[in-house]
């Protein structure tokens, strides 16, 4: 990959072109961030009016109680999930892309997460009594937490994802961070010094940094493809049709990477121009990451094909009404909202020129994350609301309260990002030397 | 508290100058606590410095099957401690499938968290007494520090002769 990219710079260039540029970011970036603390205050304005009115100012009601806001935490947990695949499968994979955008994926990854980890909490409305169920303690009847339900399984797979994510993230920013404390003086100097654990760049930290990051990367593919199969299997190891199926761990892990992907792409357009990156983060690269995306949303084609399939196939007639109300019921809105955005309007991608095309892949990229939103909401809500016997059956309709919070962890989630991208370097600046041409004497 | 030796610096452009004078010295043995500096992980200086596989491995080994034990062990002995039957299922040792879920998140946690200490061990982090021969090691440059050298000894000579740009004498600190 690095012998296609055509690199105007040196590796002298990076710490400069990169560092330079957080001093002084385009006003864009204040006014960005400035629209995310407003979205913020809408959130916590509503988790608010939540707790001090009940959470019933949500859209949830019977059958549908997992309504917006598992949706809201699925898909941040999805969005989370491009960071660590770019950081460690990537990197095992050696695709030499990776190593400019890995830094702000992994950002993205743990705020995802923090963001996603919020909302089982407003989720249950009155969140102290959550205590109880979150650390593995026996309650006051000496009762331990069923490690048999898909719920234990994944609060311990998303809090060992968010740790892995964070320590991965946090290695990668060590050397960086030396970086920075060289070219800074006084108090500064003390803190980034700090941070960065008295990194001094010796040939043995650099031995043993690397083996602890590939030991790192090999942790981590696994867990990337765990965690989000274990978040499917809340839903898939219930009897709920539409739910109860054995695709949902595939299905979900290749969505949460689509939606990631396009997550990335998202962030990294706008940052790469107001941080005045263009020379370090290259189109080409840009482009590898809009591959990925198609491959990935190809593969979550396939899968929504195959669901209906095998809906159709296991003559289930309770499987088959969900599907078919999907596709033509009161949740066909939804239904093909999520088909276009996920499937059909990235296929523009094949062509070499839309890749490139930076406006057409932005509108294309957004529409997927909003796609994939309407999957998750698919998927929860019309399941839930119409079971096996009609009397219960019921409808969904999300409220404002829904609404706020929804727009609330958009701007909690970009407000940390944004904070991220100011003070520390959001491309590895040690990894991008690595793929830039080589500092020799002769030229070979 | 124990005083730093001097020595001499020496500062290289190119990562085949430095590689080259690791090589030379590797077989010498006045250049005994010799540092080498380098901006990002080249593969090359690995190689010319000639270190085996780092002990990083037996950290995570060991925390990975710590987590393993811990995971298992956790879910079995709460079983045991207050058993249920959930769906019709007996706990205990019927419910092992349930538990690899538990066992292989804390194989991953416990591993990624002392593969981690076994970096920070091994890379003798954090340091808080570093000290930072030249700020341009974290940049673009390459560096090789000799302790208890003189700039017009041997070890000197030698690493001028593989290019170094710059020699400098380090005081004791």
């Amino acid at each position: 990959m690095s012998e296609e990219v055509k690199w105007n710079r040196t590796i002298s260039d990076v710490n400069n072109g990169i560092l330079a540029n957080l001093e002084r970011p385009h006003p864009t970036f204040y006014v960005a961030w400035g629209f995310a603390i407003i979205c913020v205050i809408i959130g916590a304005s509503t988790w608010a009016w939540e707790i001090t009115k009940g959470v019933g100012i949500t859209g949830k009601t019977s059958p549908v109680y997992w309504g917006v806001l598992i949706t809201d935490f699925v898909f941040w947990v999805g969005i989370g999930h491009a960071g660590t695949l770019i950081s460690a499968i990537l990197f095992l994979f050696r695709a030499k892309w990776r190593n400019t955008v890995n830094r702000s994926a992994e950002a993205m990854t743990v705020f995802a997460v923090i963001t996603a980890g919020l909302f089982p909490l407003i989720h249950v409305g009155r969140l102290w009594f959550a205590l109880y169920w979150f650390p593995p303690l026996p309650n006051t009847n000496n009762l331990w937490p069923n490690f048999r339900s898909p719920l234990v399984w994944d609060l311990f797979a998303i809090s060992t994802y968010l740790t892995i994510s964070l320590l991965f993230w946090y290695m990668g920013l060590v050397p960086d961070l030396a970086s920075i404390r060289d070219r800074v003086k006084g108090f500064k100097r003390l803190v980034y010094g700090i941070m960065c654990f008295g990194w001094r760049g010796t040939a043995k930290q650099w031995h043993h940094y690397e083996a602890g990051y590939a030991f790192l990367a090999a942790l981590a593919t696994p867990l990337v493809l765990s965690v989000h199969s274990i978040v499917s299997w809340d839903f898939a190891m219930s009897i709920q049709p539409g739910w109860h199926t054995t695709i949902f761990p595939p299905y979900f892990v290749a969505g949460a990477i689509l939606s990631g992907c396009a997550m990335v792409y998202t962030l990294l357009v706008p940052v790469r121009k107001m941080f005045r990156m263009e020379e370090f983060i290259r189109p080409e690269h840009l482009e590898a990451c809009i591959k990925l995306t198609l491959l990935t949303s190809t593969i979550v084609f396939y899968a929504y094909a195959v669901e209906f399939f095998v809906a159709w196939y296991s003559g289930n007639p309770y499987e088959w009404a969900i599907f078919e109300k999907r596709a033509i019921g009161p949740y066909a809105f939804y239904f093909w909202v999520m088909v276009f955005c996920n499937c059909i309007f990235p296929l523009i991608w094949w062509s070499k020129r839309m890749r490139n095309n930076v406006a057409v892949s932005m509108v294309v990229a957004v529409l997927i994350n909003v796609g994939m939103w309407f999957e998750r909401y698919n998927i929860i809500v019309s399941s839930l609301a119409e079971d096996f016997l009609p009397g219960s059956w019921g409808h969904f309709q999300p409220t404002w309260g829904d609404i706020g919070l929804t727009i609330g962890s958009f701007g909690w989630f970009f407000f940390w990002f944004f904070i991220f991208c100011k003070f520390f370097p959001i491309v590895s600046m040690s990894e991008l030397k690595l793929i830039m041409p080589k500092p020799l004497s002769k030229k070979h | 508290m124990k005083k730093r030796p001097g020595g001499v610096l020496a500062v290289y452009r190119y990562l085949d100058q430095v590689t080259d004078a690791m090589k030379k010295i590797r077989d010498r043995n006045d250049f005994k606590d010799h540092e080498v500096f380098s901006p990002t992980s080249y593969h090359e200086i690995e190689e010319a410095a000639g270190f085996g596989a780092s002990p990083v491995r037996f950290f995570t080994l060991a925390g990975a099957l710590t987590g393993t034990v811990t995971g298992f062990g956790l879910a079995l002995w709460t079983d045991f401690d207050w058993p249920m039957v959930v769906g019709g299922k007996l706990g205990g040792l019927y419910s092992i499938p349930a538990y690899v879920v538990i066992g292989f998140e804390l194989t991953i946690l416990f591993g990624g968290l002392m593969t981690i200490l076994g970096m920070l061990v091994m890379g003798r982090l954090p340091n808080p007494t570093q000290r930072i021969l030249d700020p341009r090691f974290t940049d673009d440059r390459f560096g090789i520090f000799v302790p208890n050298a003189k700039l017009e000894g041997e070890q000197a000579k030698l690493l001028k002769q593989c290019g170094a740009e710059e020699l400098r004498l380090i005081e004791p600190m």
